[in-house]
């Protein structure tokens, strides 16, 4: 399980040493410094070897070739996160659900996992045009391909966590006489929490990429995917560069929000001492704070 | 049997393929007793335990307490091994209560009986702290008092002190003994040291290896409150050559 039997102390107490400024310049500093140095060193380059504006342009133009089309890319950026946080969503449970069942189910396991590795190694490309040809060009054929490629990381954690689960920790919950569903859900679902989170960040940053995938394949006419590719017909390299620049951004702040998620629903990998809890009523024998 | 034995194991034994790990063995634990278990790694002290606690099923023979069989049954005795086994995605608190929360639900009088021990015993200040910042012998003490609040009059550990330095293991000992003079519990405890298995216990049960089986049941004279005294006490020593000459190849 992932019980770290460390006896090297952990970087603990930051939340208690550190002061709230301290930690924003640490967390959120340091990165938008990363971001705002990758934009000069961007800028420098195209100015420095006078590259012309169709080969590659300058951040500015890339960054106005956003903002002056908005109102056209905001229904197709819309358009994009939806795909990616269904195809998330059902991609996350499907996985989960698989590696539950195959933990539990040993003869399963070795019948499906061979079909999972098999799933991976089709090029997503290959798979849009039949899904197209069985579900059109609607919404669904990319959340399928999107769910396609995030399931896969999430299974194989889930099933990696799960069998990994410290037996003396499951015998333990037997000899208290636990029924087999309390200990699966106090015991073995949050061990597999750190793995569990593992998988999903994997998938998060994938998929972005599988929904723009699934719009280049599967699209009849609006999506972010086809609007960049109009844009490089038309040697529009700032809105190339521009969407490119918005898929990114879906692709980290979906990335960002699942970290979010990871941070609130594991508290113990980062503090020593719980927050305090909204289970107040039965604490009057607490001793007075000091 | 004995009118006051609470444990009773009669003829239970345990082959693993060609490993004879436990032969046919009897024996009758008093209430209220600590009885301590020495003998060499493989000799099937574990695999008593986890018949004892139904974990594994015996080949033959029955496991009674309170004079019921409850051979191959779980939910009876009080278990704790050398690894602490806490869960670090709960507080001590939440740790110390795990057991309920494994079988029903935390009430809060569990949750105020959990504060009460975890205060009584040292712990009161790491109520709401996570596994991951304590030490060694906490963590243990932590472990024992999740033991502890199951209620079980039977409590079986398993080499409990077994990873701990010499200091910290003298301090946990005699808080153990503390511990077991206030909450009136039989203590079987399993260990490789010798001092240790003589310092706790009321009744030494001396085991050797293939095939596993108990050599010498020594009854332990020494007074009690154990002290470090007891440690250099004559009767001490003449008790640790005794089990020492059974450790190392002698007859009995
Ligand atoms: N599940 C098992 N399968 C096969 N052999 C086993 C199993 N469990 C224990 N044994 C064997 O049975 C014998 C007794 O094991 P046991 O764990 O009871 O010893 P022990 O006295 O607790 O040793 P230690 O002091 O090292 O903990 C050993 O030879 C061991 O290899
Ligand atoms: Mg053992």
């Amino acid at each position: 399980m992932s019980t770290r039997e460390t006896t090297t102390p952990r970087r603990a107490g930051r939340a208690g040493t550190d002061s709230v400024a301290r930690k924003l310049a640490r967390n959120v500093g340091v990165p938008v410094l990363s971001i705002v140095l990758l934009f000069a060193l961007w800028q420098g380059i195209v100015v420095y070897f006078h590259v012309a504006p169709y080969i590659a342009p300058r951040p500015r133009q890339a960054v106005l070739a956003v903002t002056q089309n908005w109102s056209t890319l905001w229904p197709l950026v819309l358009g994009t996160i939806r795909e990616t946080v269904y195809g998330f969503i059902v991609g996350a449970a499907l996985g989960i659900g698989l590696g539950v069942i195959m933990a539990k189910v040993p003869f399963l396991q070795r019948l499906v996992y061979p079909v999972l590795v098999l799933s991976q190694a089709v090029p997503i490309i290959a798979l849009a045009a039949p899904l197209v040809l069985i579900l059109g060009f609607s919404v669904t054929p990319k959340v399928v391909i999107v769910a396609w490629i995030v399931f896969f990381p999430v299974t194989v954690n889930v099933l990696d966590g799960l069998s990994h689960v410290d037996q003396d920790l499951m015998n333990l919950a037997r000899v208290y006489g636990a029924p087999r569903w309390r200990t699966f859900f106090q015991i073995e679902i949050p061990a597999t929490a750190t793995p569990l989170f593992s998988g999903l960040k994997i998938g998060a940053t994938y998929a972005v990429t599988g929904a723009i995938i699934g719009e280049l394949a599967a699209s009849d006419g609006s999506s972010l995917a086809l609007y960049q590719e109009h844009a490089n017909t038309n040697l529009n390299t700032a809105a190339v560069y521009g969407t490119t620049m918005l898929m990114t951004v879906i692709g980290i702040s979906w990335f960002l929000l699942v970290v979010g998620a990871e941070v609130f629903a594991t508290p113990w990998q980062r503090r020593t001492v719980a927050r305090r809890r909204w289970r107040r009523a039965d604490r009057s024998d607490e001793e007075p704070a000091r | 049997m004995s009118a006051s034995a609470i444990l009773e194991l009669r003829d239970v034994g345990k082959v693993f393929g060609d490993t004879v790990a436990l032969e046919p063995t009897s024996l009758a634990i008093d209430e209220g007793s600590f009885v301590a278990i020495v003998g060499p790694s493989g000799c099937g002290k574990s695999t008593m335990f986890n018949i004892i606690a139904g974990l594994l099923a015996p080949d033959g023979g029955e496991v009674r307490l309170h004079d019921q069989p409850v051979t191959g049954a779980t939910g009876h005795v009080g278990y704790m091994l050398q690894k602490d086994l806490l869960v670090p995605w709960r507080t001590v608190e939440d740790n110390i209560t795990m057991a309920k929360r494994l079988t029903g639900r935390v009430n809060a009088a569990d949750r105020s009986e959990a504060r009460r021990v975890a205060r009584q015993y040292g712990l009161g200040e790491f109520l709401r702290h996570y596994p991951s910042a304590l030490s060694g012998g906490m963590r243990q003490r932590v472990a024992f008092m999740r033991t502890l609040v199951t209620h079980q009059p039977l409590l079986l550990l398993d080499e409990p002190f077994g990873a701990l330095d010499a200091q910290t293991r003298l301090e946990m000992q005699q808080w153990l003994l503390q511990v077991w003079k206030d909450t009136e519990r039989t203590v079987l405890f399993i260990t490789h040291d010798v001092d240790e298995s003589i310092f706790l216990s009321d009744r030494v049960l001396v085991m050797s290896p293939r095939p596993g089986r108990v050599v010498a049941d020594i009854t332990n004279p020494l007074a009690r409150p154990r002290t470090v005294d007891t440690l250099v006490d004559p009767q001490f020593v003449t008790i640790k050559g005794q089990i020492m000459h059974l450790l190392h190849g002698g007859t009995p």
